[in-house]
Order: structure tokens, then C-alpha cells, then sequence
């Protein structure tokens, strides 16, 4: 007797618990003789896990979804590592961007010289001599640039879901009101513990208008250097969850602009927070 | 070849001679098998999967004697049935009531020891990584640098770029994030035990 074929979506069904007792055997029976292919299973497997992971699937699915592979303490585990390993490459992502952006403005200059043979050795030349003066600002630079990626890097790590979720803070956090860089009103003062690897803010948020997702920049008044953390979310409370790391922190005003991101990637108006470290 | 049960050595032998004649053949049908009835306790929510599986493995054992002369088939099926019957016997797994979401209040001792654990969790990833081959962990984290819309396109144009298809490109991710998985799990116990 022919097999019928299997679709996708059959397949989604049986993962998802959704097939009677009959189809289900069937499908097993395939399953083991190898009939269904174990790749179309496995790819079929994390591609829901994906979906899961992106909270896109429907409330009923990811119930389903849940009672399949979330209920047990050892499926739960498998589920969070899944995550982490998924906060831990998006945390990443920034840095990658940077990278592949250097390389391709490279790329395109190289295919610039390569469509001019003409002016490649003068050109050459004055690169060669621009190398060698510019060696001992270039490692400064490069050393700037790397303590650069590597905070951007924490704090985004810091500041990922699962961080900010399963990580308690080891002191209590310091709520910001938008607003007091334009006031007179004294800054908030904060002076971090010295055993603590990171502080959280609260960024109250006052505007009516509520977005997907936020981006924060912190700043040092008076240094250039900022930093950015995006995909910040606002709580229930109208309160944005932020972290900052200690060794970040030294003596100085601070100050944070936080804008809305909108579902078409538009930003909102910021609002901007200040305060005052002591240590 | 490890076996995960307490099979008797002789009866082993039975099963393995009975899955196929050559014996690496038969070992490898006998890895997948347990693989494949692991992962159908898994779908009919059967608490301890690998469990079951022993214990699917122990029952055919005792028949094995005389099953290898008068079964006809595909022996696979005859490990299935005894897993459909296991199935049927077993309550359903318990629902534990810790939350993925992390939402219990501090308090609660459940989820400081989350919490304590989501810290090792991150220690783990990270020297696992570093354990993993190049090529692979590059893969992994771009399979899982963007979310959503951006994650669709970016993961078609990583798999036209590897010349495989999106299909494929799951399985390969699966497959790195099961290695990596109990990479993870060895290093929490070993944390664990060194507490």
C-alpha cells in the first residue's frame, strides 16, 4: 500500500500534539522505519522551537508547544539554554554589523582602484606613507575602538531578556524621572557598591505614546564616547529596565537619552535622564 | 557499545544481531532506534523519555530469544509497539509548575535557584562556545543573530550563501545547538557538584 505524503504542516500537527491516535501512529511507524525522513522531523523541530523562541507563535500554539517541550524540568532547562544561546548571538549581532560594514566600504574602495590601474602605484604609495605615520594613532585608536566594542558588547548583554529576567540586581534600583536636565532640580545621586558588576536603572517613561521597542544611549557629560543598547522593552509599570556595568561608572554626571522605536523602525521623541555618580 | 539499560549481555547481543547482521550496522540502527523512540515519549508527553526507552529495551529483551526466529517485519516496528503499549500504560507527565517566563516573585526559592542557575548558564554558554569548531559556532550565532521578519530573510540568505537549503540549514543549527546543549548540561553538573 502507497504511503500518503507527509506535509509540513501534517508534521507541525504531530509535534504540536494536534493529530488523532490513528494519524499519530502512522506517523510514528514512518517515523522509525524511516520512512519520514528524520532530517524533515528534526528540521521541522526547530523550526517551531525557532517560532517559539521569536514568540511567534499563536497563544494556542505556544500552549501546545509548551506541553510538548516545556513541562518537565529537563525540557524547561533545554528551552532556556535554546534562549540564551539565542540572546547571546542577537547580543552580538551589533558588533557583526559593525565588521561587515568596515569590510565592505574596504571592498569598495579596493574595486575602486582595481577599475583605475593607472593611479594604483602613486595611490599605493601615498597609502604605504600614510600607514606609516598614522601607525601610532591607528593602535590608539584601535584600542579605543576595541574597549568600545567590548562595553557595547556588555551592556547589550546585560541587557537582554533573559538577563534582565533571570539575573536579580544585587542592589536596589535607581528609578529616573525624564526631565532633569532641563529643570533645576538637584540630579539623582547613585554611588554603586563596590562588589556590584552592574547598576539598574528604572527609566520611568512619561509619554502617552507607548512603542514596540526602545533604544537607550548613556553618555558621560562632557566625553564624546556614547553607547547604545537597543530592543529595550517597557514593563507594565511604564518602566524601562536598564543596566549599566560598575566599571563603567566613575565619578561624574550621566546622562541617558531613551527614543521609542516604532513598528516601522521610526523614532519616537526622546525623553532624557540624568544623575550624578558619587565614588 | 554503552548500553543505558540492564539488559544482559547475551540479550544484547540478540538485539543488536536481530536489528541487523553486521554488527556496526546493528549498533548504529540500535543508536537511532533509541533516538527515534525517545523523541515519540517526547511528542506523546511522556515524562522521562530515556527512561521509557530503557524500559522498552528491557521488555524485548526478554523476548528477543525467541522473536528473532518468529517475528516478520521490520524489527523497528516490534520496538514501536512495545512503546505504543508503554505509552498507554504511563500516566501523562506532570505539569511542573516552574515558569519559563521567570515571573515567580524573588522570594520564592524556585526562582532564586533559577537565578543562581541563568548566571551559570551564561558562564557555560560561553566556555562551550569556545569549545566548538570555528565554522560551527559562526553558525550558530548568525542562525540565531536576528529575530522575527529579519531573521526569514537573513536565514535564506545564509543558506544560498552556504548553498544548501533553509531546510538543511535547520537541521545543521539543530544539530550544533544539541551539541552545544549538552555541552551546557555537563558544565551546570559539574558546577553543581562544585558548590
Amino acid at each position: 500500500m502507497k504511503e500518503e505524503p507527509v506535509s509540513d504542516a501534517l508534521l507541525r500537527q504531530l509535534l504540536l500534539g494536534q493529530v488523532d491516535d490513528q494519524e499519530r501512529q502512522r506517523l510514528e511507524s514512518m517515523f522509525v522505519t524511516g520512512a519520514l525522513s528524520r532530517e524533515r522531523v528534526i528540521a521541522a523541530e526547530q523550526h517551531l522551537l525557532d517560532d517559539f523562541l521569536d514568540d511567534s507563535l499563536t497563544p494556542a500554539d505556544r500552549e501546545r508547544f509548551l506541553a510538548q517541550y516545556g513541562e518537565t524540568p529537563a525540557e524547561q532547562r533545554k528551552l532556556r539554554i535554546a534562549k540564551s544561546i539565542q540572546d547571546w548571538a542577537a547580543s552580538g549581532a551589533a558588533v557583526t554589523a559593525a565588521g561587515a560594514a568596515a569590510g565592505s566600504r574596504w571592498s569598495r574602495l579596493r574595486a575602486r582602484f582595481r577599475l583605475q590601474p593607472v593611479f594604483m602605484i602613486p595611490i599605493a604609495a601615498v597609502i604605504v606613507l600614510a600607514i606609516v605615520f598614522a601607525v601610532i594613532a591607528l593602535r590608539s585608536r584601535w584600542e579605543q575602538r576595541n574597549r568600545y566594542l567590548a562595553m557595547e558588547q556588555e551592556l547589550a548583554r546585560l541587557n537582554t531578556p533573559s538577563m534582565l529576567r533571570d539575573v536579580p540586581s544585587t542592589m536596589p534600583p535607581l528609578t529616573l524621572r525624564p526631565g532633569a536636565v532641563r529643570s533645576a532640580e538637584a540630579e539623582t545621586e547613585l554611588t554603586p557598591p563596590a562588589n556590584a558588576q552592574f547598576v539598574e536603572l528604572h527609566l520611568v517613561w512619561t509619554q502617552k505614546e507607548r512603542y514596540p521597542s526602545y533604544h537607550a544611549t548613556i553618555r558621560k557629560i562632557d566625553e564624546e564616547q556614547r553607547y547604545t543598547v537597543r530592543d529595550l522593552q517597557l514593563d507594565n509599570s511604564n518602566t524601562i529596565q536598564f543596566r549599566v556595568p560598575a566599571h563603567y561608572l566613575t565619578r561624574g554626571l550621566y546622562q541617558i537619552e531613551v527614543n521609542g522605536i516604532g513598528a516601522d523602525g521610526t523614532t519616537g521623541p526622546a525623553e532624557e535622564y540624568q544623575f550624578q555618580v558619587n565614588k | 557499545m554503552a548500553r543505558d539499560s540492564s539488559i544482559p549481555p547475551e540479550s544484547f547481543d540478540e538485539i543488536l544481531a536481530w536489528l541487523n547482521p553486521d554488527r556496526d550496522v546493528a549498533g548504529s540502527i540500535y543508536v537511532q532506534l533509541r533516538e527515534d523512540l525517545t523523541k515519540i515519549f517526547t511528542w506523546n508527553r511522556c515524562a522521562d523519555p530515556e527512561g521509557l526507552t530503557d524500559e522498552v529495551f528491557d521488555r524485548v529483551a526478554k523476548k528477543v530469544h525467541h522473536l528473532k526466529d518468529s517475528y516478520v517485519g521490520d524489527p523497528k516496528l516490534y520496538f514501536y509497539g512495545v512503546a505504543r503499549n508503554l505509552i498507554k500504560e504511563i500516566p501523562k507527565k506532570v505539569k511542573m509548575q516552574t515558569s519559563l517566563q521567570g515571573t515567580e516573585p524573588a522570594s520564592d526559592p524556585r526562582r532564586e535557584l533559577e537565578q543562581e542557575t541563568a548566571m551559570m548558564r551564561e558562564d557555560c554558554l560561553r566556555s562551550c562556545l569556545q569549545k566548538l569548531r570555528k565554522d560551527k559556532r559562526e553558525l550558530i550565532l548568525e542562525y540565531y543573530a536576528k529575530d522575527k521578519q529579519a531573521k526569514i530573510d537573513h536565514r535564506t540568505e545564509m543558506a544560498e550563501r552556504l548553498g544548501i537549503t533553509v531546510e538543511t540549514l535547520r537541521v545543521k543549527a539543530y544539530r550544533i545547538r544539541a551539541t552545544l546543549e549538552q555541552c551546557i548540561e555537563r558544565c551546570l553538573e559539574r558546577m553543581a557538584q562544585n558548590k
